[in-house]
C-alpha cells in the first residue's frame, strides 16, 4: 500500500510539473496565507523581543509611573482591549508627585519625563519632528543609556539652559557632526547643547517615546517655560536593591495616593509588568492579524477545491483507463487526495520561503526585527497540508466515483 | 469449465419511455484458449457485451460467470480487482496516459498491485521488448505512431498476464500494415495459450480468429468455429461481394454483413421463440456505443 500511495505523491509531484500554470494559480491562495501568518507572527515575536530586549537594558527593577489607569492585570486574565483602550486615556502627574516619588524610602534615583510644548528653531531652521523632555540628572543612569559625546545633564545645570539631544534630534537641528556648544532656541530662549545620546534602540509599537528625537531640558526650566502646566508623561525610579521592587513600587503607590487624595490617576509599574503588558496588547493584536491570514488560508482551501474540480473533469478520460486497468475506487481517491495535498504542501513551502525574504526585506528597510519561531513554520506547513487534504476531499470522492465506461467514453 | 459463461444476460440503459434494450438475453460460453472476432453493425451492442464480460458494467438480468465464479453482482473495488489480475483491455483509441512515457504506461496496472517501482518498470520494459517497441521506452504516446501506441497498449494489457484479453477494434485507428502488425502481435499471444476477445469490422481480420460471433439489435444472430488462417465463411460473403449495400440498405441502416448472413442461422431460429416475448414491439435505436 505503501508504495502505492508513493506512486501517488509521484504522480502529483509529476501533475504539479506538467501543468504549472494552473498548479501556480492554485498555489498562490496557499502560499500567501501561509507567507502572511508566518510574518505576521514574526513581526509580533520580533517586537515582543524589542520591548523585552530594551526592558532588560533598562534593568527589570526599573519602576515606571504612569498618569492615568495603565494596568497590567495579567494575573485577572486581562483581555488586552481594555489595556488598548487604558493608553488612551491620561491624567496628569505634577510636581507635588515627582516630589513626592523622590521622598520614598528606598528610591535610589528617580526622573520624571515632562513634555515641554513650544517650537524649537535650531541652526536648519524649526525642528518639527521631536519633543522637548523635562527631566533630572539620574534620566541617564536610569535609561541605562551612555552618551556619544558630552556629558548628561548635572545637578549643576539645574536652572540654567543647558540641553542634551536625541541623535535624530541633534542631526535635524545643526549641521556639524557634533555639535557641542552649540544652540537652539526654544521659548525664545539660547539652549546650549551639552550631550548626545548614543543611539537608542528603536522599539516599534512600544509605549516608549522614541528617545532619539528628544531633546532633554531640566525639569525647573521646563517647570519655569509653561509655568508648571507640562504634563509628565513618566517618572522613572529605581529602588536601592532589585529585591525591593515590588515593595518600593508599593510604597510609592501608597505616596502617591496620598498626594491624590485617594484618586488613582496614575499607574505604577515595575520592569515585568510593563513587558505583560506590551506582551498581551501583542499578543492580541498578533492573534487578530493570524486569525485574519488564516481566513485567507481557508479561502484558499477553496480555490484548490475548485481548481481540482475542474482537473477531476478534464481528467476523466484518464480516470477512466485507470479504472479499465485495474484501479480500484479508494486508489483513484487516494490519488487526486495525495495530488491536492502535494499541490497544497508546496504551496505551504513556498510560503514558508516567502517569508524569510519578507523577513529579510522588512529587516533591511524598517526598524523591525521580525523573528520567525520554527513552531509558526512547522504549524503554517501543517495547516496547509490539511488544507490540501480536507478541501481535495470532494474532488476525489467525486472522480473516485465516476463510471469506467462512461469516463472511458469521454474525451 | 468454460472461462466465460453468459446467461440469459441482458442490459437495459435509461429509464421509461427512453429505455434501450443494449443486450437482449445473451448466452454466450468462451472456453480457455479461443480467438474469438464479435462482428455486426454499429449500435449492435458490442462494446456493451465487451465491457460486460470485461467487468467494466454489470448486466441488468442474467448471470456472468468467470472462471466458474458469478461476478454479475459484483462490488465495483472486487471487479476492478479482478480487471487487474485477469483481464488485460486494448481499446480502438490506445487509450494510453498522454503524460507518462511508453514504460510508465505500460507498468500502470503494476502500480495498481503495489508492485515496487524498480520491478514494475523491469517487467514493463520486458513487456516492450515482447511486442518490439522497447526502443521507444521513454517516449510519450504522442511520439509513437498509431501501431506503435497499440503495441504499447497491448504491452499495458498482457502485463498482469491475464486469463483474457479484450480487444474493442484493436486495429479501428491503424492502417493496414499496422493492423496486421497488431493482429500478428495478438496471434503471437493466442499462441501462447491466452484467450482472447475481440470486435472488429473488418471481415478480413476474421482469418487470425478461431470462432466469429455475430451480433444484431444486442442478440447473437450466428456463432462459427474457423480455422486459423482462413477467414470465416460468412464473413467472407461479405469480402468478395463488396459493396453489397444498396442506397435503400444504407437508409435503412442494413450493412453488407447482415446482407451475407446466411437466410436462417441455426441460432437464429432457436432465439426467436424468446425474442418474441421479451423483444418491445417498436424498434429499438441504437442510442449507445456509437463507436462501436
Amino acid at each position: 500500500m505503501s508504495r502505492v500511495i508513493f506512486g501517488h505523491v509521484k504522480s502529483g509531484i509529476n501533475t504539479v510539473r506538467k501543468t504549472k500554470l494552473r498548479s501556480f494559480w492554485m498555489m498562490l491562495g496557499v502560499v500567501i496565507g501561509v507567507a502572511s501568518v508566518i510574518t505576521v507572527v514574526a513581526i509580533g515575536n520580533g517586537i515582543k523581543q524589542q520591548i523585552s530586549g530594551q526592558i532588560h537594558h533598562m534593568g527589570k527593577n526599573l519602576i515606571t509611573v504612569h498618569p492615568a489607569q495603565l494596568q497590567a492585570d495579567s494575573t485577572k486574565g486581562s483581555n488586552g482591549l481594555s489595556l488598548l483602550s487604558g493608553l488612551t486615556t491620561s491624567g496628569p502627574l505634577t510636581a507635588k508627585d515627582i516630589s513626592a516619588v523622590e521622598r520614598v524610602p528606598g528610591v535610589a534615583a528617580s526622573a520624571p519625563l515632562t513634555i515641554t510644548n513650544g517650537t524649537v528653531s535650531g541652526e536648519n531652521g524649526r525642528y518639527k519632528d521631536g519633543f522637548v523632555i523635562g527631566t533630572t540628572p539620574d534620566l541617564a543612569s536610569l535609561l541605562n543609556q551612555s552618551l556619544e559625546y558630552g556629558v548628561f545633564l548635572t545637578p549643576n545645570d539645574e536652572g540654567t539652559n543647558a540641553a542634551v539631544l536625541g541623535q535624530h534630534a541633534a542631526d535635524a537641528l545643526f549641521n556639524t557632526d557634533v555639535p557641542l556648544g552649540r544652540s537652539f532656541t526654544f521659548h525664545g530662549e539660547r539652549f546650549i547643547v551639552k550631550g548626545i545620546f548614543n543611539q537608542f534602540d528603536a522599539t516599534p509599537l512600544s509605549q516608549q517615546l522614541d528617545y532619539n528625537n528628544a531633546i532633554f531640558i531640566p525639569n525647573d526650566v521646563s517647570e519655569r517655560l509653561t509655568k508648571n502646566t507640562a504634563p509628565t508623561y513618566e517618572i522613572l525610579v529605581r529602588p536601592n536593591s532589585e529585591d525591593q521592587t515590588e515593595a518600593v513600587a508599593a510604597n510609592i503607590r501608597k505616596a502617591l495616593d496620598k498626594t491624590h487624595g485617594g484618586q488613582s490617576g496614575f499607574a505604577v509599574l515595575t520592569g515585568n509588568q510593563n513587558l505583560t503588558t506590551s506582551n498581551s496588547i501583542l499578543s492580541l493584536l498578533t492573534k487578530l492579524i493570524a486569525g485574519v491570514a488564516a481566513i485567507s488560508l481557508l479561502v484558499s482551501g477553496i480555490g484548490i477545491m475548485n481548481v481540482m474540480l475542474v482537473s477531476v473533469s478534464e481528467r476523466k478520460h484518464e480516470i477512466g483507463i485507470r479504472k479499465a486497468v485495474g484501479a480500484t475506487n479508494r486508489q483513484i481517491l487516494g490519488q487526486f487526495m495525495v495530488e491536492s495535498s502535494v499541490l497544497s504542501l508546496w504551496g505551504g513551502l513556498i510560503g514558508v520561503g516567502l517569508s524569510y525574504l519578507i523577513n529579510i526585506v522588512l529587516r533591511i528597510f524598517t526598524d523591525l526585527k521580525p523573528s520567525i519561531s520554527w513552531e509558526i513554520v512547522v504549524l503554517a506547513t501543517g495547516i496547509s497540508l490539511l488544507v490540501g487534504v480536507v478541501f481535495g476531499t470532494i474532488p476525489a470522492l467525486k472522480a473516485a466515483r465516476k463510471d469506467p465506461i462512461e469516463a472511458l467514453r469521454s474525451e | 469449465m468454460a472461462l466465460i459463461e453468459l446467461e440469459d444476460v441482458s442490459k437495459l440503459y435509461g429509464f421509461g419511455d427512453a429505455t434501450t434494450l443494449a443486450l437482449d438475453e445473451v448466452n454466450l460460453s468462451i472456453e480457455k484458449g479461443e480467438f474469438v472476432a464479435v462482428m455486426g453493425p454499429s449500435g449492435c451492442g458490442k462494446s456493451t457485451l465487451m465491457n460486460m464480460i470485461g467487468l467494466l458494467d454489470r448486466p441488468s438480468h442474467g448471470t456472468y460467470r468467470f472462471e466458474g465464479k458469478g461476478v454479475s453482482r459484483l462490488r465495483p473495488n472486487q471487479a476492478a480487482k479482478i480487471r487487474r489480475d485477469k483481464i488485460g483491455f486494448i481499446f480502438q483509441s490506445f487509450n494510453l496516459l498522454p503524460r507518462l512515457t511508453a514504460l510508465e504506461n505500460v507498468a500502470l496496472p503494476l502500480t495498481y498491485k503495489g508492485m515496487s517501482s524498480t520491478r514494475r518498470l523491469k517487467l514493463a520494459s520486458q513487456m516492450l521488448d515482447r511486442v518490439g517497441i522497447q526502443s521507444r521506452e521513454y517516449f510519450l504516446p504522442g511520439q509513437l505512431s498509431g501501431g506503435q501506441a497499440q503495441c504499447a497498449a497491448i504491452a499495458r494489457a498482457l502485463v498482469n498476464n491475464p486469463k483474457l484479453i479484450i480487444a474493442d477494434e484493436p486495429t479501428g485507428n491503424l492502417d493496414s500494415a499496422s493492423s496486421r502488425l497488431v493482429m500478428e502481435l495478438l496471434a503471437d499471444i493466442h499462441k501462447m495459450g491466452n484467450t482472447i476477445l475481440f470486435v472488429t469490422h473488418n471481415p478480413e481480420l476474421t482469418r487470425y480468429a478461431t470462432r466469429v460471433v455475430y451480433m444484431h439489435d444486442g442478440t447473437i444472430i450466428h456463432d462459427e468455429k474457423t480455422a486459423l488462417g482462413q477467414v470465416a465463411t460468412t464473413a467472407r460473403k461479405v469480402l468478395y461481394t463488396l459493396p453489397a449495400t444498396s442506397e435503400e440498405d444504407d437508409l435503412a441502416g442494413v450493412s453488407a454483413l447482415m446482407k451475407a448472413l446466411p437466410d436462417k442461422p441455426a441460432v437464429r431460429r432457436k432465439r426467436k421463440k424468446s425474442v418474441a416475448k421479451a423483444k418491445p414491439t417498436t424498434r429499438r435505436k441504437p442510442v449507445r456505443g456509437k463507436r462501436s
